[in-house]
C-alpha cells in the first residue's frame, strides 16, 4: 500500500507516466542494443553459448513470453470466445498483453539468431514441412497478427469480428504451444525433455503464467491509473484467481513428477539431466524458484487470504512468473549439459558440460523484459479507456 | 548371460556340429549385428528375414535408398592418435583453428578389474539415413543429399538458430562464424572427394595406419563394403539408442 500511496500522491500523474515508460524504454534500449552489437560482431565473441551448448539463456525469454502469451490467450478466450461472462471485463487488457508478449518473445528468439535477416527470405522461399520450429514461428507470426486484429477490432467496439480473430488466435496459440513442446521433444537425442507429460504441462505451465500475469498487471494498470485496487469487488480478478489455485495444484503435481525423476532415474526418460536439475548443481534453481517462488509461495499466499486480497495475489503472480522465468531457464539449459559420449568412457570428458549466460546475454535478456515493461505502460497510457470499458 | 551358467555347461566341442549348423549360426549372429547396426545395412546381412521378429517394426529398410551410399568404417584399434586426418580436413576444407569437422577421442575402456584399455575414437557426421539435425532445420539450410546420402550444407539458407547443433547427437557440428553458417563434415563432398572421383576423402587419404576406410554401400568392390560383409567382422555405431540410422560404422580388427 505504501508504493500505491506514494504513487497517487505524485504532483503530476500523466507527467511520471511518461516519465516511468521512458525510463523503461531506455533500460530497454541500452539492453537490446547488446543485441545489435552481437548481431555484428557475431555471438562467438559475444555469447556463452558453446559448440556443446549451442543454446543460451536467450531461449528462456523466447519460450517464457510465448507461453505467458499463449496463456493469456487462453484466458482472455474465457471471456471472448468462450462466453464466460466473468471474464468478460480483463479481457481488452488481456489479449493486448498477449499481443505485446508475444512481440517480446519473438524479439528475444531474433536476437538469438545469428542471421535473423534470412529469416524472412528463407522461412518463405525454402519453408521446411517437418520442421517444428518453421512450423511454430510462422504460427506464432500469424497469431500475432491476428492478435492485433483482435485488439483492433476491440477497440472499433466490432465485437464479432474480434470474436472470429480470437477464435483463430486461440487455436493458433495452442497448435504454436504443442509445437513449442515438440521442438523441444525432438532433441531427445541429447537427453532434452521428451516426458510424455510435456504436452500438458506446457500448456497448463502456459495457463498458470497467463493467469498470474493477470493477476499481477491487472493490479499495477490500477495502481498507475490512481485507483484503489478492489478486494472484493472485481469478480474478474476473483475469478482469475481460483483458476490460479486450480493451476498452481496441477504444476505441484507436475512438480511432484519431476522430483520422482530426479531422485528414481526409472520414472524419468532422460535421468541424468533430472537427477542434475533435482539434486545437482541446478538444485537450487529448482527448490528456490521452481517448487518455491513457482508454486509453493503463491500457493501459500493464497490459502491463507482465502484468494480475497487483490494486493496479495497480484503478489503470489509476481512470485509465480519470476518462478516460472527459472524453470524456463533450467528447461533449455539442464538438457544440452549431459555430454554426448558419456557413456564411451572418454578421458577428460566432464561430467556436465557447462554454460554461463555472458554480459550480453543478459543485456538482452533484461532489454526484453523492459521492452515488455514499457510496452505495457505504453498500453496503460494509450488504451486505458478500452480497458476500463 | 552370466558367467557362472557358462562354467556349468559342458564342452561339446565343434568337431560334431554339422557345416549347416554352423553356417546358420553365423547367419543368426550377422543378423543380430544387422539390427544393433541401425537398420540401414540390413539388406547386406541375412537379416530381412529376422526383421519381423527381431526389429519390432522400426523401420525397416530393405534397399540403399542413395547410389552411390557413401559410407565410412573406422578401425578403432588401428588408431594411434597421430592427427594426420585433424590437419588434413582442416587444410582441405578451410576449418578454422576454433572448430572442427572431425575429432579424435581418447577412451580408457574398462576390460577388468582394475585394468583399464585405452582405445582413440574418431569422430564424425554419421551421415545418419534419419538426421535429427535436418529434421529440425526451418530452411532446409541442412539437407540429404538425394544421390548420395550425404548430410549437406547449404550455407545461404542457414539463419544461426542452431538448432542443428542441439539436435545432433554426435558433435559433429560448429558454427563457423567467419562464413555465418553451420560447418560441418561432407565427407569432402566438394574438394577431396570431388577431386578422386568419389573414392575418398582427406581424412582417410591422410591415415597412415588404415583406421578410416571410405567407401560405397552399393559397390562390391569398395574396402568398406568388403570390411563390412566380411563374415565374422563385428561392426557397431555410436549411440544406437538415438535410432539415427549412422552410416559411419566401428570396427575391431
Amino acid at each position: 500500500m505504501t508504493f500505491y500511496q506514494k504513487a497517487t500522491a505524485l504532483p503530476s500523474t500523466s507527467m511520471n507516466r511518461v516519465l516511468i515508460f521512458v525510463v523503461l524504454a531506455l533500460i530497454s534500449g541500452i539492453g537490446l542494443s547488446f543485441g545489435i552489437h552481437s548481431m555484428l560482431v557475431g555471438h562467438d565473441h559475444t555469447f556463452g553459448t558453446t559448440r556443446e551448448v549451442p543454446w543460451g539463456i536467450l531461449i528462456s525469454p523466447y519460450v517464457f513470453f510465448a507461453c505467458l502469451s499463449t496463456g493469456l490467450c487462453i484466458v482472455s478466450s474465457l471471456g471472448q470466445v468462450f462466453g464466460i461472462s466473468t471474464f468478460r471485463p480483463i479481457v481488452p487488457r488481456t489479449v493486448f498483453l498477449a499481443l505485446i508478449t508475444m512481440a517480446t518473445g519473438l524479439m528475444c528468439i531474433t536476437l538469438e539468431l545469428e542471421n535473423p535477416w534470412r529469416v524472412g527470405f528463407y522461412a518463405l522461399l525454402s519453408p521446411h514441412q517437418f520442421s517444428n520450429i518453421w512450423w511454430k514461428t510462422t504460427i506464432y507470426s500469424l497469431y500475432l497478427i491476428f492478435m492485433v486484429l483482435n485488439f483492433m477490432s476491440l477497440t472499433l467496439k466490432m465485437e464479432k469480428r474480434a470474436k472470429v480473430f480470437a477464435i483463430i488466435a486461440f487455436v493458433a496459440v495452442t497448435m504454436g504451444n504443442l509445437n513449442m513442446n515438440s521442438d523441444m521433444e525432438l532433441l531427445g537425442a541429447r537427453g532434452f525433455w521428451s516426458e510424455n507429460y510435456m504436452p500438458l504441462y506446457f500448456l497448463s505451465l502456459s495457463t498458470l503464467t497467463g493467469c498470474a500475469a493477470i493477476l499481477l498487471f491487472s493490479w499495477i494498470g490500477k495502481i498507475f491509473s490512481g485507483q484503489i485496487p478492489e478486494t472484493k469487488d472485481d469478480t474478474a480478478l476473483k475469478a482469475t484467481g481460483k483458476l490460479f489455485i486450480v493451476l498452481l495444484l496441477a504444476i505441484l503435481y507436475f512438480t511432484g513428477v519431476k522430483i520422482m525423476g530426479g531422485f528414481f532415474p526409472q520414472f524419468s526418460k532422460n535421468p541424468e539431466a533430472m537427477s542434475l536439475l533435482v539434486q545437482g548443481d541446478f538444485a537450487l534453481n529448482f527448490w528456490i524458484g521452481e517448487v518455491g517462488l513457482a508454486v509453493l509461495f503463491p500457493l501459500a499466499l493464497i490459502v491463507v487470504t482465502k484468494g480475497e486480497n487483490s494486493n496479495i495475489l497480484a503478489l503470489a503472480g509476481a512470485s509465480c512468473l519470476i518462478g516460472v522465468f527459472v524453470l524456463f531457464y533450467d528447461l533449455v539449459i539442464v538438457g544440452q549439459l549431459i555430454p554426448h559420449y558419456s557413456q564411451y568412457n572418454v578421458v577428460d570428458l566432464p561430467k556436465y558440460y557447462s554454460y554461463s549466460p555472458s554480459l550480453h546475454e543478459i543485456m538482452i535478456t533484461t532489454g526484453a523484459i523492459f521492452f515488455f515493461l514499457a510496452a505495457f505502460i505504453l498500453g496503460e497510457m494509450l488504451f486505458k479507456k478500452i480497458y476500463d470499458s | 548371460m552370466k558367467g557362472i551358467n557358462l562354467e556349468n555347461l559342458n564342452d561339446e566341442g565343434v568337431e560334431s556340429l554339422p557345416s549347416k549348423e554352423r553356417r546358420q549360426f553365423l547367419q543368426f549372429c550377422l543378423s543380430i549385428s544387422g539390427v544393433f547396426l541401425g537398420g540401414s545395412i540390413l539388406s547386406l546381412t541375412s537379416a530381412n528375414n529376422a526383421q519381423g521378429a527381431l526389429h519390432s517394426g522400426k523401420v525397416p529398410v530393405v534397399e540403399f535408398p542413395y547410389s552411390p551410399h557413401y559410407t565410412m568404417v573406422i578401425r578403432q584399434n588401428h588408431c594411434i592418435d597421430c592427427e594426420r586426418c585433424l590437419e588434413a580436413c582442416r587444410s582441405t576444407n578451410n576449418v578454422p583453428a576454433h572448430g572442427y569437422r572431425t575429432n579424435i577421442l581418447e577412451r580408457s575402456i574398462p576390460i577388468a578389474q582394475g585394468q583399464r584399455e585405452r582405445a582413440f575414437m574418431p569422430i564424425l557426421c554419421n551421415h545418419c539415413n534419419h538426421p535429427p539435425c535436418v529434421r529440425v532445420c526451418p530452411t532446409q539450410a541442412t539437407y540429404k543429399d538425394k544421390t548420395n546420402g550425404i548430410v549437406q550444407m547449404n550455407p545461404d539458407k542457414c539463419i544461426g538458430c542452431k538448432t542443428c547443433m542441439a539436435a545432433c547427437p554426435y558433435n559433429a557440428r560448429y558454427f563457423k562464424e567467419e562464413d555465418r553458417t553451420i560447418d560441418k563434415c561432407n565427407f569432402c563432398f566438394d574438394t577431396k572427394l570431388k577431386e578422386s572421383g568419389g573414392k575418398i576423402t582427406a581424412c582417410a587419404a591422410a591415415c597412415p595406419a588404415d583406421v578410416r576406410i571410405f567407401g560405397d554401400l552399393t559397390d562390391p568392390e569398395s574396402d568398406a563394403y568388403k570390411l563390412i560383409h566380411a563374415p565374422g567382422n563385428v561392426l557397431w555405431v555410436l549411440r544406437p539408442e538415438t535410432d539415427t540410422l549412422p552410416n559411419v560404422f566401428y570396427m575391431d580388427t
